[in-house]
């Protein structure tokens, strides 16, 4: 008979009170488990949405809405000044412009639809007639000075499946069509259309990655501004900073250069909004998890308190015929380990089929964070959203990358918090056992 | 084998000061068998605890085999308890979830008895303590009193201690039974060279003893 032996022994003595000890304890394992998942998931997703933050700036005209215009553009003069700031790696311009049948002979690619019919029947403005009384929407033509920069073109990718891609520099009366614009209009590279009573050559044909992408006309930004007799101005501008730390201030000094006549937004500012309620969620999972952690120490801690006081006498006896008191405290320390280790077994268990249905509540109350949702204008917004969703897999895949690693953390974990709770909950109760005075035994009561 | 000299104890209880051994001397050599007799509160126990090294006296010595316990340290003390000392106590004190068997092993434990010898010799002192196979393995609350003690005997003798210390060792039994188990405590100290130190109010018991010692108030008359 070891000491491991009659600890272990030991820990079965008193068989309902080790069960319920053993029930509850695993209770509290378990939500530590739990709430470790769930710190997991968050910080999975927190670290997904923190890395796909790009350390861009974009700057539109204050009061500005998309295509819907509004507000006053900016002009090159002020564009000047802050492509003349620090830190700024590249700077691209853009401006949006709207073609409605007077302007050009393209027709559109996407069909109004009876939510485009009452739109206009509400008198939701610029679309268009044509000979039939009927309508089609506006197709939306953008200049852009830069074409490495997609964020703010509407597309969720560019990529040229025709043609080549035209110097955006340029001064030339040239385009990009989405893919379904072309076929609509039986346009191929080389062909020309009209639009602002100029003929204009398709340079190339992309997929944009999504419907609107590939309705719409991209154009250099100079022959837009000719030709839509906007020279000099500019709906917005998306500025990339030299690193994400110089964003910030690059944001400030743009501001400050601005002043109120533009909205200066980073993603930066938006994903942290967008953050805070998983901040909040892994702020919860933390305390909760150290009050599991508590919870379980206290009881172990109790329940090794009430079996020293109660084995006194047995403690004394044991001193009386020569057990030192790191065997005694030996003896309780496996006895408190086979506790804790049944628990965790119980616990891993318990968590192990409570874990799932947590983290999907979790999952469905973590709302994707909208990336884009406080930009300006709607366009803007829906693009970043959906590339966004091209780059970050959602919380879903996150769970279930999470999920597919739980077994083994979970075991892991599990030992880890039960020998933290044992060692814990054994330190004072050793403490006591030391000091019990081998003389009592002698007492007969 | 043992001497006592000056050995004095004082306990501080509710701010008064107790004096439960009083300036106590002795002897006792090898293989005697000696009583320690004396009111309720006259101070056997705490000599006895003292004589075991299971409490640190106020002053005095304690030589056993010419080594003073009272100058040992922390170390040597378990040592002391585990080789030289066998304990008896009035409650018999066995651990109640061992078996009668592995009672006996624990203080072969302590001094690293090998795993084959320890059953072998709790075996042989079970027999000779007069408890039969079939209760070898019952745990203490399905033996009788006078079973515990006599277990508990076979304990104490389990590392062929120098010095067995019984503390009313017969106060929980009746009569015949006490008996019994004090003529075993006296055959053992015949045969196996062992000095016994018994506590007992019992005249009779007394009578069989070679040495008696008389306290009263903590000193010897
Ligand atoms: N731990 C202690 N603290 C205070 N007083 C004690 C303690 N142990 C014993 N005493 C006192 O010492 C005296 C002797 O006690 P004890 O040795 O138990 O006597 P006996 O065994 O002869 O009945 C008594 O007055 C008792 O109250
Ligand atoms: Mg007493």
């Amino acid at each position: 008979m070891s000491l491991i032996n009659r600890g272990f022994r030991n820990a079965f003595r008193n068989v309902i009170r080790t069960a319920s000890i053993t029930f509850i304890l695993a209770l509290s394992i378990a939500m530590s488990l739990i709430m470790l998942m769930s710190l997991k998931t968050v910080q999975a997703k927190i670290d997904e949405v923190k890395s796909s933050i790009g350390n861009t700036i974009v700057v539109s005209p204050a009061g500005i809405r998309g295509f819907e215009g509004g507000g006053e553009l900016l002009t090159e003069i002020e564009v000047s000044k802050i492509s003349a700031l620090l830190n700024i790696s590249k700077l691209s311009k853009i401006l949006n412009a709207r073609l409605t049948t007077d302007d050009t002979n393209l027709k559109s690619a996407i069909e109004a639809g009876s939510f485009g019919r009452r739109t206009r029947i509400n008198g939701g403005g610029q679309t268009q007639v044509n000979a039939d009384g009927d309508f089609t929407p506006p197709i939306m033509l953008t200049g852009t000075s830069d074409l490495s920069i997609t964020s703010n073109l509407n597309v969720s990718q560019l990529e040229i499946t025709q043609g080549e891609k035209f110097d955006a520099g340029s001064d030339q009366n040239v385009a990009l069509l989405g893919k379904t614009i072309a076929e609509k209009n039986s346009l191929v590279v080389d062909s020309t259309f009209k639009a602002f009573g100029e003929d204009i050559k398709v340079a190339g044909i992309f997929e944009g990655g999504n419907t609107f992408a590939n309705g719409s006309v991209l154009m250099p930004l100079k022959a837009l501004q000719r030709l839509s007799d906007q020279v000099d101005q500019v709906s917005s501008l998306t500025v990339q900073t030299n690193s994400i730390d110089t964003l910030a201030s690059v944001q400030t000094a743009i501001k400050a250069q601005l002043g109120d006549k533009a909205d200066v937004i980073s993603q930066q500012e938006n994903a942290e909004e967008a953050l805070q309620p998983l901040q909040n969620i892994k702020t919860i999972s933390l305390y909760s998890l150290f009050g599991a952690l508590v919870a379980g120490s206290i009881i172990i801690f109790l329940t090794m308190l009430m079996i020293v006081r109660e084995r006194r006498r047995e403690i004394g006896v044991l001193k009386a015929i020569g057990a030192s008191n790191l065997k005694i405290v030996n003896q309780f320390v496996v006895e408190s380990m086979v506790l804790t280790l049944m628990s965790s077994v119980v616990g891993m268990i318990l968590g192990g089929i409570f874990n799932n249905p947590v983290l999907n509540v979790l999952a469905k109350n973590i709302k994707e964070p909208d990336l884009g949702s406080s930009f300006a204008g709607p366009g803007l917004g829906r693009a970043i959203v959906r590339i966004g969703s091209g780059l970050v897999p959602g919380v879903q895949d996150t769970l279930r990358n999470i999920q597919a690693a739980v077994g083994f953390d979970l075991i892991l974990y599990g030992l880890l918090a039960a020998i933290l709770i044992a060692v814990v909950g054994s330190a004072l109760p050793a403490f006591l056992i030391s000091k019990v005075r081998p003389a009592e035994v002698m007492r007969s009561e | 084998m043992l001497k006592v000299e000056n050995l004095s104890k004082e306990f501080q209880s509710a701010g008064q000061k107790v004096v439960a051994v009083n300036q106590v001397s002795f002897e006792v050599p090898t293989g005697v068998f000696s009583v320690i007799i004396g009111k309720s509160g006259s101070g056997k126990s705490t000599l006895l605890a003292l004589l075991g090294a299971l409490d640190k006296p106020t002053s005095g010595s304690i030589k056993v085999d010419n080594e003073d316990i009272v100058k040992m340290g922390d170390k040597k003390l378990i040592q002391y308890r585990r080789k030289k000392i066998g304990f008896v106590f009035q409650n018999y004190n066995l651990i109640p979830n061992l078996s009668a068997v592995d009672n006996v092993i624990l203080p072969m434990e302590f001094t690293g008895v090998s795993r084959s010898r320890r059953r072998e010799k709790a075996a042989k002192l079970l027999a000779q303590v007069g408890i039969t196979e079939d209760k070898f393995n019952r745990k203490p609350s399905r033996l009788s009193g006078g079973e515990q003690q006599r277990v508990a005997i076979a304990r104490a003798l389990a590392n062929q201690p120098r010095l067995v210390l019984a503390d009313e060792p017969t106060g929980n039994l009746d009569s015949a039974t006490g008996e019994v188990i004090i003529k075993l405590l006296k055959h053992l100290a015949y045969t196996k060279d062992t000095t016994i130190i018994a506590v007992t109010h019992d005249d009779g018991i007394a009578r069989e003893a070679k040495q008696i010692f008389h306290l009263q108030d903590g000193s010897l008359v």
